[in-house]
């Protein structure tokens, strides 16, 4: 069976009619959270349930529902055309009518099937989906999320039923059933016969009384080996159930930690990136930044004002100091203007000069001095040297006193505390200060717009580990948050109840082997007892070949089961080492449970168990299996049939992500898968189609998308669309 | 008494600016008028005190190397509450920090923009207030000018100073050469 294309139209997301083509091999549906991945494969779900019945209003398109007026209708429908002996087409939909109080009710469902041959034959679509894609096949072929990958732990009966449906074990059947039933009546009779005989009455009875007594020993053990087995059982589901759980939880506590630490960063991003440009024009002082001309101006007018002012002190101290020497000049004159040593300059006094001269006698000689004589001349020039002298004295007096009075030319010094500003902001320190205001401006600018993209890309990672951690709850049912927080106590219980268990279980088989033994003695002897009758001799003979019988079958259906599970297994390991080229893969090991059940285990090449394979390495070591199955499943039916996966990698990294799908990409499958791989994020949360990792691929690619324009709190604004890229 | 010192005598003013400015500038821009309690809880204005835009107007006057001169009605100036020797005092709320030092550098400006004649100043043939008034009248048109500035910005587009960096951008256009680039390096004869 080949599925060459569907239409989903107005389904959910899926407004109108979307119509998708698929290739045989690898077809890759790639949409981001939320874009419709998940509805697409629920459609296809929805299309190849034949159990439940189909008219659904929560699968009617809200946004078509919303444009409707009363009176109106549409069709929700999933159609798919395939080829399976023949082209064929199977079509499901029901109709909805907007009533005229806004309700909506449904009619019309039909699931129906068409044979596209010369004719187009209308045939029931549930008969025609189970001839074509039997619900025993189904069931491996369509896989929601990583979680759901291993068929054997999601269906503890899958093995029985692979077994049943694919190995040729039902042919053992009847063949089996007589063998028991010839053996168990040829025995009945045998000991009828030997109990009847004389010879061998006693040794008979002894001998049926010991095969009774270990039968019922055997059977007490059986008993207790199938609750001891049914005990590992539970506790191994316990342990896989809290397994589960805790792995989920370390998942679950790994994105909490990335979550917690991403917040750090965002609020150390957000504080790097709030930096207000205005205020720290003003903190930071960077409006000084064109400031360095202003301080040479302010230098230089200083400077000039201080050197004139200097300047101006100067020239009146040198206007001070030579009033100064002119007085000490006439000093000097006065001393030199009477050659030898004269009379002090206050003898004879001024009054004795007057009378002196008044009398024309020089009183000090007493001698005349008549007016005009020399005498009379000196006496004149001693009194002008008298008077001069006073006024001399009076004239220094009078200069001194002023002297002292006069104030400074510069009475204020406001030039200096100009100059003290200068000396304290426009040294080369300050200037250098100002001088690094620019390239620390710039420095700041891209500092924060660093922050910023950090900021922005942090938020990104953050809305996708928060997706990340909705997603994982969604993906455990029946799991809540503080479920996965909570530490798991009883684990060690159970582990070691188990371990307990299968110590016992391992006594009782050594038992069991025992009394079976014992019972194999009983019954050698019983087969040797020598009757005297001819018919119990005969009888004798029968039931052991009946008995040969039975043991052949028994041991031919086991083989028949083992070789299964042995293709099975060699299969799984091929994909296994296909899916993790270049990488670490172990063995994929197939073990069968005494309860019937099988358990997929990866084992080291030397036989240790490799007990926690990482997230990658399990989803392809489940995958393995499932193409496996699936690889059987055509040789058996000798028809292909889809792979179809809903996000089955979300545990994969880049890389195992492109060799993944790269591997894929070749297996000659038709495989369906819808992920949000390949694509690249852009910034802004927008994520685009990694266009170099795609064109690698030679599989068809369709990007899914919810057109933009929505309204979060309207599920009637969303819409899906879906464009063929390759 | 020692004499007063010039920066003191100036930094006791506080500069007038028109009236006209004070809702299509002042208010805008800081929290002017609020009252110091709401001040504080941060009204989400680009600035907290009104000073702040008048230091951010009088650098645009001072680096566009502009002045203009203040309406001569009295009536229709207005001077802020805070004399200049508290501005910058106190960090301005949240994530702010005290940047007393604007105001030398203010002063320096103003001593090296105004025509004074310091030789006077200091030989006492004019007093202090008089020098005062000048290095005012100064800073007032520069201001006058810067707050011009931003209004016209303002009015050709409401939201042009709320680009985070539009503030910025207006002071990084200017490079140090710029607003004396007519000025000499060499000391003027006086």
């Amino acid at each position: 069976m080949i599925i060459k294309s569907i239409n989903i139209k107005n389904f959910r997301s899926y407004y109108g009619n979307n119509h998708v083509d698929f290739s045989d091999g690898l077809t890759l549906i790639i949409g981001g959270n939320g874009d419709g991945k998940t509805t697409f494969f629920e459609s296809l779900e929805w299309l190849m349930n034949t159990t439940v019945d189909g008219k659904r209003a929560e699968n009617i398109s809200e946004k078509r529902k919303s444009e409707l007026l009363p009176g109106e209708s549409d069709e929700t429908s999933v159609s798919m055309v395939f080829e399976h002996d023949g082209d064929k087409e199977l079509v499901k939909r029901f109709r909805f009518y907007k009533n005229q109080d806004g309700s909506v009710s449904l009619n019309d469902y039909e699931f129906v099937g068409y044979n596209n041959g010369a004719e187009r034959i209308r045939q029931n679509g549930a008969s025609m989906l189970d001839n074509c894609f039997e619900s025993e096949i189904r069931r491996y072929c369509m896989f929601k999320g990583e979680s759901n990958l291993n068929i054997f732990a999601r269906e503890e009966t899958a093995i029985k039923k692979l077994v049943e449906t694919f190995s040729d074990i039902k042919q053992f059947d009847d063949l089996e059933t007589l063998s028991i039933t010839c053996e168990s009546k040829s025995q009945s009779v045998v000991a009828r016969e030997m109990q009847n005989d004389k010879k061998t009455a006693d040794k008979a009875k002894e001998l049926n009384n010991n095969i009774r007594y270990t039968d019922d020993k055997i059977n007490k053990i059986i008993e207790d080996i199938h609750t001891l087995e049914h005990n590992i059982h539970t506790y191994t589901d316990i342990i896989n159930q809290i397994e589960t759980i805790q792995e989920t939880s370390e998942k679950w506590q790994d994105i909490k930690k990335r979550i917690a630490s991403l917040e750090e960063k965002k609020t150390k991003y957000s504080t790097g990136a709030k930096i207000d440009y205005n205020t720290m024009l003003l903190d930071e002082y960077w409006i000084l930044k064109p400031f360095g001309n202003i301080l040479n101006e302010y230098s230089n007018k200083v400077t000039k004002l201080s050197t004139e002012k200097r300047r101006q002190e100067r020239e009146e101290d040198r206007r001070r100091a030579e009033e100064k020497a002119k007085h000490e000049i006439i000093e000097g004159i006065q001393q030199l203007a009477n050659g030898a040593e004269p009379l002090p300059w206050n003898l004879p006094d001024r009054e004795t000069m007057l009378d002196m001269i008044n009398d024309e006698v020089c009183k000090v000689c007493g001698r005349p001095a008549p007016k005009g004589s020399e005498a009379y001349n000196f006496m004149l020039q001693k009194l002008e040297g008298y008077v001069n002298h006073i006024k001399q004295q009076q004239i220094i007096k009078t200069e001194k006193e002023n002297s002292d009075e006069e104030p400074p030319l510069f009475s204020k010094s406001y030039i200096e505390e100009l100059n003290y500003r200068k000396i304290r902001f426009c040294d080369s320190e300050a200037e250098s200060w100002i001088a690094k205001l620019t390239p620390d401006i710039y420095e700041t600018i891209d500092f924060v717009n660093k922050q910023k993209e950090r900021l922005e890309q942090v938020k990104m990672d953050l809305q996708d580990a928060m997706t990340e951690r909705d997603n994982l709850l969604i993906q455990s049912p029946g799991l809540t948050a503080e479920a996965l927080d909570k530490s798991f106590s009883d684990y060690r219980g159970n582990y070691e109840a188990k371990e307990s268990a299968n110590v016992r279980l391992a006594e009782l088989n050594a038992d069991l082997k025992v009394w079976k033994g014992k019972k194999e003695g009983y019954l050698s002897e019983y087969n040797h007892l020598e009757p005297t009758s001819s018919m119990s001799k005969l009888y004798q003979k029968i039931h052991n070949v009946f008995n040969t019988i039975l043991s052949a079958v028994e041991k031919a259906k086991e083989n028949n089961i083992e070789s299964f599970i042995t293709l099975l297994q060699d299969n799984a390991n091929e994909y296994l080492q296909k899916l993790n080229i270049n990488d670490f893969h172990g063995i994929i090991k197939l073990q069968r449970q005494p309860n019937g059940s099988a358990e997929i285990l990866l084992e080291s090449s030397n036989g240790s168990l490799i007990t926690n394979p990482n997230g990658a390495l399990k989803t392809t070591m489940y995958m393995s299996v499932l193409f496996a199955v699936s690889k059987i499943t055509t040789l058996k039916r000798d028809k292909g049939y889809p792979l179809i996966f809903d996000a089955p990698t979300s545990s994969f990294e880049d890389v195992k992500e492109e060799v993944f799908y790269n591997v894929i990409d070749k297996i000659e499958k038709q495989c369906i898968i819808a992920t949000k791989d390949l694509l690249v994020n852009k910034g802004n949360g927008i994520k685009e189609l990694n266009i170099d990792k795609i064109n690698q691929l030679s599989c068809s690619v369709y990007r899914i998308q919810k057109v933009d324009g929505f309204n979060e709190h309207d599920l009637s604004t969303i819409q899906t669309t879906i464009t063929k890229i390759k | 008494m020692a004499a007063a010192l010039l920066y003191e005598e100036w930094a006791k003013r506080n500069p007038y600016w028109e009236k006209r400015y004070e809702e299509s500038v002042i208010k805008k821009f800081t929290d002017y008028g609020k009252g110091e309690s709401s001040f504080k809880e941060g009204r989400g204005k680009l600035f907290g005190a009104g000073y702040e835009i008048i230091i951010i107007a009088f650098f645009i006057g001072l680096y566009y190397n502009q002045r203009k001169k203040l309406i001569a009605d009295s009536t229709k100036r207005k001077s802020l509450g805070q004399p200049i020797q508290y501005w910058g005092n106190h960090d301005s709320g949240k994530d702010r920090k005290a940047y007393p030092k604007i105001r030398d550098y203010m002063f320096i400006a103003l001593v090296a923009k105004s025509d004074i004649d310091f030789i006077a100043l200091d030989k006492d043939e004019i007093n202090l207030r008089k020098a005062v008034d000048i290095l005012m009248d100064t800073m007032e048109e520069y201001i006058n000018w810067g707050l011009d500035f931003i209004e016209d910005k303002v009015l050709s587009d409401s939201s042009y100073f709320y680009a985070p960096t539009a503030f910025l951008d207006v002071f990084l256009g200017f490079d140090a050469n710029m607003a004396d680039e007519d000025e000499t390096t060499e000391p003027e004869e006086l």
